[in-house]
């Protein structure tokens, strides 16, 4: 029979066994239980692109390479941005369930950030619990609310937000302890008696970030047609105020569908969405 | 393929899995149809599409001026290239028309000597497909976005039809009546649809960015609200009222095993839900954009492993892999925003309806082989006549004396 090469579903496809290394062959197991019969294997976790990795914990350590941390002088932990695992791991499911299975875990945390944003952001807990112990060493916080929020909070609850009745019921702080916390960067205020969990000093991220992010699509929508190959972006700089990086804002865009990718013969190509 | 056909033969295998695998692998690889085309009728956006389960035979199309046509869309074996014929059609010409736009048009579930028409007017009527004319009408207050009837329930003939205002109605179609309306929404309702495993379900979705599940049978109120977080507080506002979308919800469908549900909203995301308990499936499928004011329809294929999604956005269709949430392809064809699809279970194809007042057919691409023989051998027949007529017009005379 002469097949074109379209889509085929996976039952056609020959059964080769791909040596695999261990994460891949754990990804790939747990997508066979999904389906009901284990004939029909879900080769869909390969990446096209060999430099990056393939497993969502990989990508994570890889995107957290990416953060400058000398730009900001050891001031703010290294923030990742959920949508950008998005760019490199294809099945944004599968990135959401393993996601949440290291949230759930204690390795990460999220924090939304802003009111706007819709958006996650993933820190590390050992980066997190190291980053709010310097940042209250230098203010005049008791060391004991710290050392109890780290240890009661940080470490057991996994919300992005509190309110007053865990605060006081579950993990016994008082209002003036909550009141410090607030003072400390720690917690911000949502409402009447509610709290978003946050980093201390993410207000300096923010700005670099939100800058960064407006000067890369403005590049984008400056070229001709609203297109630019990624590896012309890479070399353009960005402007001093934007100090995260070429690389790390691309893998924003690409993660939070702001610009289509278009693979073309002299590399990828990325196209501004309206 | 011929591994699997010798499994079906020895007995190794189900025949259904046979059935799956070639239903499957068609469904994965549709094309615009190059040889099937359906009659051009409609002078007008095309806004809804429907064919009927009896016979799968009959394509119903409604469009926004109010016209509806039924294309007969039986395929003849023998020709390669055909164009499905419309067989009726009620025009402007016809007395009980609607006035303005239709926006939902459903044959009736049981046989097709009737079908149901719903639209901006505020009427609902119900035609007799072979007179054309409306047996009976329904008016009700606000413009009717959409109205389904449940195919399981063969005793009963309840419509739900939603409407711009907040509730649902159910009309009974033997006593020609509102038997009740459901409450619960705050805002209009864009879409209703009935469970396809259970007769007494019903869900709706609106502009209220929630999506409730109703048991007609139960008088207080909704079953359950789906939220999209499952419970967790992520919004801005602490009082977690809980809303399927941050939008506007445009479409519902169920799967055709009517254990999950789908839903699209106007906050670009499609979303997955566990039908039984409400569930979010958190399925991530990445942003689909929908700037449609009214509804569309969503589609699945049917009889598929994976189980495909087929979701119209702006010109294009997206089609996704239901339970990965990856996408498989874009089907691009349309000018302007597709309105409705339609996935012919039996046949693996795609009828798709948008503002360009076209319906385009979506094929699987197969081997070709026989279509090519066919071709051949019409051109034959052609260039045998073509030599004779030369013969009998050939100029005789010598162009080189003078």
């Amino acid at each position: 029979m002469s097949r074109k090469r379209s889509l085929m579903p996976d039952v056609y496809r020959t059964r080769k066994r791909v040596c695999s290394g261990p994460q891949n062959s754990e990804a790939s197991n747990q997508d066979s239980e999904s389906l009901d019969n284990d004939e029909w294997e879900n080769d869909d976790n390969h990446n096209e692109n060999s430099n990056f990795p393939s497993d969502t914990k990989t990508a994570l350590l890889y995107l957290k390479n990416l953060f400058p941390m000398d730009k900001f002088e050891g001031r703010l932990p290294p923030i990742i941005l959920k949508h950008q695992i998005y760019g490199i791991i294809k099945n944004r499911t599968l990135v959401d369930k393993d996601v949440a299975d290291m949230r759930n875990s204690g390795e990460i945390r999220l924090f939304k950030l802003g009111s706007e944003a819709s958006e996650f952001c993933i820190v590390f807990t050992e980066d997190y619990k190291s980053h709010v112990l310097r940042f209250t060493s230098d203010l005049s916080i008791g060391k004991a609310v710290i050392d109890k929020y780290l240890t009661t909070v940080v470490t057991n609850c996994q919300d992005i937000c509190m309110n007053k009745q865990k605060m006081t019921h579950d993990f016994h702080f008082k209002d003036e302890e909550v009141t410090q916390l607030v003072k400390a960067g720690v917690l911000t205020v949502r409402d009447v008696g509610s709290w978003w969990l946050a980093i201390p000093s993410a207000g300096l991220y923010m700005k670099s970030f939100i800058r960064g992010r407006k000067a890369v699509l403005t590049m984008i929508r400056k070229s001709k047609y609203k297109e630019i190959l990624q590896a012309e972006l890479e070399v353009r700089k960005l402007p001093k105020v934007a100090r995260l990086g070429m690389t790390y804002h691309i893998h924003d865009i690409i993660g939070a569908d702001l610009v289509e990718c278009v693979s073309t013969s002299s590399g990828q190509l990325l196209r501004l969405q309206e | 393929m011929l591994h699997l056909l010798h499994q079906r033969e020895v007995g190794t295998d189900r025949p259904l899995a046979l059935q799956t695998a070639q239903s499957s692998r068609r469904a994965y690889s549709l094309e615009i149809s190059k040889d099937f085309d359906v009659q051009k009728i409609h002078t007008s956006g095309i806004t809804s599409l429907d064919v009927d389960s009896t016979e799968n035979r009959y394509l119903l199309s409604g469009s926004a001026d109010g016209i509806v046509c039924v294309h007969d869309m039986e395929n003849h074996n023998d020709v390669p290239k055909a164009e499905y014929p419309c067989v009726s059609t009620i025009g402007r010409s016809n007395r009980y028309r609607h006035k303005h736009s239709v926006e939902t048009v459903k044959w009736y579930p049981f046989d097709n000597g009737m079908f149901l028409t719903s639209g901006t007017d505020k009427v609902l009527k119900v035609w007799d497909a072979n007179v054309l004319k409306t047996a009976d009408e329904f008016a009700f207050s606000g413009v009717v976005y959409s109205h389904d009837m449940s195919s399981l329930a063969s005793s009963r003939c309840l419509v739900a039809v939603s409407t711009q205002s907040s509730q649902i109605k159910l009309i009974d179609l033997k006593t020609g009546s509102a038997t009740h309306s459901l409450r619960g929404h705050t805002k209009a309702v864009y879409s209703v649809q009935w469970s396809s495993r259970d007769e007494h379900i019903l869900a709706s979705g609106s502009a209220d960015s929630r999506v409730l599940m109703w048991d007609v049978r139960m008088a207080k109120g909704s079953l359950f609200i789906l939220d999209q977080h499952n419970g967790e507080t992520a919004s801005n506002a602490s009082s977690g009222i809980n809303t399927a979308h941050d939008g506007k919800v445009n479409a519902i469908r169920f799967l055709p095993d009517g254990l999950h549900l789908m839903t699209f909203g106007t906050d670009d995301r499609l979303h997955l839900w566990d039908a039984s308990r409400g569930r979010h499936m958190n399925v991530n499928y990445g942003r689909i954009d929908n700037a449609s004011r009214r509804s569309v329809r969503l589609s699945s294929s049917d009889g598929c492993r994976p189980p495909l999604a087929y979701v119209p956005t702006d010109s294009n269709i997206y089609v996704f892999d239901i339970f990965s949430g990856l996408r498989t392809s874009i089907l691009r064809g349309h000018y302007t925003q597709v309105n409705a699809c339609y996935f012919h279970a039996d046949r693996q194809e795609l009828y798709s309806g948008a503002n360009d007042r076209n319906i385009l057919i979506w094929t699987p691409v197969t081997d070709k082989a026989f279509e090519r023989q066919l071709q051949e051998k019409s051109e034959d027949q052609s260039a045998k006549n073509f030599t004779s007529r030369t013969a009998a017009t050939a100029d005789a005379w010598s162009s080189d004396s003078d």
